[in-house]
Order: C-alpha cells, then structure tokens, then sequence
C-alpha cells in the first residue's frame, strides 16, 4: 500500500476509534491496526532512498532511464 | 535708434524661446551613447553625460520619471539607449536631455522583447489565476527539466532526499541557456509528458535552472516554453534563478518558486512532519484505550466481586493490575512500536481475553441466582429451604431447589 492510502487508513481508525458506542473488541482490532499502519509508514518514510533517473527517448515514445549519478 | 531694427533679447527671453524651439522640434527622441560622469543626486536625480566618439550631451533622468522599464541598475560606461526630450536649462543656459527611460543596450532590448510577450499572453490568458492547479500532496513521480550538470539538480534532489525520498525522480535533460535552450526546453516538456502518457504517469513537473545573468535566464522566457507548460497535463512549478529574478515561465506555470531548492521544498511533504503525526495519532488511539479500560476495569471490579469467591475474585483483581500495569506502559511501548512492530496491542489483547468475567465458569466455578433476583446468590442465609434456585454454568443454566441451609 502507498504510503499516501496508508496514511488515510490510519485517519479512517483513529477516527472510528473515537466513536462512542465501540465495543472494546472492535476497538483493540482497530488499535492493533493502527498501530501496525503506523509504523510500517514510519518504516517506510525510514528506509526509502531517492531514486533518480536520466530519461532518454530513443524514439519518439520509447523511453529508457538510466540511474542519475550526482557524484 | 539704428540698433531698434534688432530685437534685443533678455537672456531669460532667449533661453525660453530656445527652449521652446528646441522641444517642438525635435520632440521625443531616442538616442543612444555611452554613459559617463554619473552623479546620483540626494533627491533621487540622476545627472549624467551621453556621449558617442566626438561629441557629448548632459542628461538628466529624474525620479519622478522613474518607471518600472528604466529600473534598470545605470551605470558610468555602459552603452544606452535613452528616451526623453530636448530642452534648455533656463537657468544656466544650458542644453540637456531630461530621459524619461534609460535601458542598457542589449539587456533593454531583452526586457522590452519580455514586456511584450508577457502583455500578450496575460491578454491571451495564460496567466490567469483560474487556471493554476493545487499541487499534488504525496508526489510519487517528480519530473525535472533542468541541465543534468547545474546546481539547480543537486539542490533539488538533496531538498528530495531529506523530505521525501519515497518520491521517484525523472530527469528530462535540457539545455539551460543560450539560443539551444529556447527550442531544447520546450522540448523537454513535452518529451516529460510524452512519458508521463505513455510510461508512468508524472505527478509533478519542475522546470528550471540556478542564478544567472539576465541573458542566462532569457531563454526561460521564451514563447514556445510559455505556451507548451500551458498546455501541460501535468501541473508545474517554474523554479528560475534567484528570488528577484521573473520569466515568462514564472508567470505560465501553476506554482512559481524562488530558487530551485524552493521548488523542491514545495513540491514534497517533508516525512519528519508526517512522523510526527503518526506518534500524535498513535497517541491519541492510546488514550481512546485507556478510557475505554478504565471502563472496563470498573465493570470488572464490579462484576468480578459478585462472580465468585474469594480467591477466584482475587485472581480477577490480579489479572485487573497486570491490566493495568501494561496499560501504564503503553506510551512508551507505543514509541516503541514505531520503531519495530512489537506487538504490545497483542498483549493486551491477551490480557483482556484471560480478565473476561465468563473465564472462571469455565474453570468450574458457577453464578447461583434466588429466582426473581438480578445479583447473584453470595450469602447462604439470605436463602432458605423450599426457595428456588437458578445456577449458570459455562455451557447452560440449573434450576434447583434448596433443601437445607448451612449459614457460617
């Protein structure tokens, strides 16, 4: 899932778990799920490295990338 | 009276008519020379002289003549093509140019060649504010048109790596300057949309190019570049130079930035900030928890006390602490968490499983109620024999009826 999709997951639960009449069940499922949510976003806000590619158009329409080295 | 025949001019009369023949003839005039003893006065004048190999002019430009078009910085020994009129200094006598507009030769050439295409095309209506559209959020694609060798692509990937590295970056390489650029940048742009229809869709595009002189950027305000970023799909943002400096391309694109790094900054979420939201919500379905077992733990007590007896009611009460206990916990181990998925929800769910009142009945204890009576049966005396009895059990209910009473 897009970190984008997970993020409004997330705001879906935190917002379901505000409901009044939750059962408690209902509510440690959504926790569970939050919780799970929230860090595989943080771990992928954590890990992801920029990618960044050279776009080269051998004919018009058919692309090639080719990795950009900065250094 | 021999000398009557000529008319005897006062000096203020002749330096009025000189004036005035001087400025019905030659009018408004242009007039090109090199600047030299340039004075800028207190009140905000500019006195100077205009000369060419031979002969010189004194000019003068006044503030109040100032326009946005003669703003241009003036300097002693540049060429400049000066626009104003003739006249006489009455007072001295002396013949000047009053300039209204003095432009660097060459760099004014550019700027009125600007003002021309910017006046059309904001006639045309490509600058409208209607037509700018909001940048996306989480840009997953981010287009580049700029030179693969400038600062403006180091600026930019760096401000990308630190605030949003789960972006992919694609680089259209384009000239960024001189004549090459006028036709390579448009056509970067359109090379960028060709792949962003064919290959994978670009979110973004940023087109530009670091500080320069004004003709370094001229090509940023080229006609073909304005019209095909307005016929973009993709929405762009124009990041040209420096702060002060304006393009045609500024003023076409969805979204003018300063500098290349404004542009990046712009264009991206920055994820310390989203980190930061996910510890706020992660805390605040904490302490929608809490308040929900804070509830709970008052039904337990409450039910648990009128289950069973001592030691099993005990129990209740130990598993309650350890309930709460790990509850104490979970700020931190929501922190925790966010660092590797120790599952503390698990626990605790774990922890609520084994508190639920039912459990003991399905260790064997059982709830014994006096028919027509809501509390469960905890006192012998307060039954006697022939009363009937209701006793649930974990699977199912007994009806009985009391035979004898042994109260302690």
């Amino acid at each position: 899932m897009k970190v984008e999709e997970s993020l409004k997951k997330l705001e879906e639960i935190t917002g379901k778990l505000e409901r009044a009449d939750l059962p408690l069940e209902e509510a440690i499922a959504l926790f569970d799920e939050g919780l799970t949510l929230a860090a595989s976003i943080k771990g992928a806000l954590d890990e992801a490295r920029l990618r960044v590619d050279r776009v080269i158009e051998k004919a018009r329409g058919a692309f090639d990338l080719e990795p950009l080295d900065l250094d | 009276m021999q000398t009557t025949e000529h008319h005897v001019y006062s000096i203020t009369e002749l330096n009025r008519a000189a004036r005035s023949r001087l400025e019905s003839e030659f009018g408004d005039v242009w007039v090109k020379g090199e600047i030299s003893e340039l004075k800028r006065a207190a009140s905000g004048h500019i006195y100077f002289t205009l000369k060419d190999e031979e002969c010189e002019l004194s000019a003068v430009r006044f503030r109040s003549r100032t326009s946005v078009l003669s703003a241009v910085a003036v300097e002693a020994g540049m060429t400049a093509l000066a626009f104003g009129r003739l006249t006489v200094y009455e007072p001295r006598g002396r013949y000047q140019f009053v300039a209204s507009l003095i432009q660097p030769v060459g760099a004014g050439a550019l700027q009125m060649a600007f003002e021309r295409l910017k006046a059309k095309l904001q006639q045309e209506g490509l600058f409208d504010a209607d037509r700018k559209r909001p940048l996306p959020r989480f840009p997953a694609r981010i287009g580049l048109v700029t030179s693969p060798i400038g600062a403006a692509i180091r600026d930019i990937v760096s401000v990308l790596e630190r605030r949003w590295p789960l972006a992919e970056v694609l680089l259209f390489p384009s000239a960024v300057q001189g004549d090459r650029a006028l036709d390579e940048l448009p056509d970067a742009v359109e090379r960028a949309v060709r792949f962003s229809e064919s290959v994978r869709p670009l979110d973004l595009l940023i087109v530009g190019r670091g500080g320069g002189s004004a003709e370094d950027l001229a090509a940023f305000n080229g006609e073909r570049l304005a019209r095909t970023i307005a016929d973009c799909p993709i929405p762009v943002v124009a990041a040209v130079g420096h702060e002060i400096d304006f393009s045609i391309c500024d003023f076409v694109a969805d979204h003018r930035a300063a500098t290349p790094t404004a542009a990046a900054e712009v264009a991206s979420p920055d994820r310390i900030e989203i980190a930061a939201g996910l510890a706020a919500s992660v805390a605040a379905m904490d302490r929608r928890l809490r308040a929900l077992h804070e509830a709970l733990s008052t039904e337990l007590r409450v039910r648990g006390s009128t289950l069973v007896d001592r030691s099993p009611a005990r129990s209740i009460e130990t598993l309650a602490q350890r309930l709460d206990h790990q509850l104490s916990s979970l700020p931190r181990a929501a922190a925790r968490i966010l660092r590797d998925r120790a599952s503390t929800a698990a626990h605790l769910e774990e922890v609520l499983r084994l508190s639920d009142p039912r459990l003991p009945l399905e260790r064997g204890y059982s709830l014994t109620y006096v028919e027509g009576s809501d509390r469960p049966l905890r006192d012998a005396s307060s039954v006697a024999a022939g009363q009937r009895l209701e006793t649930h059990v974990a699977r199912g209910r007994v009806r009985s009826v009391v035979e004898e009473v042994d109260s302690e």
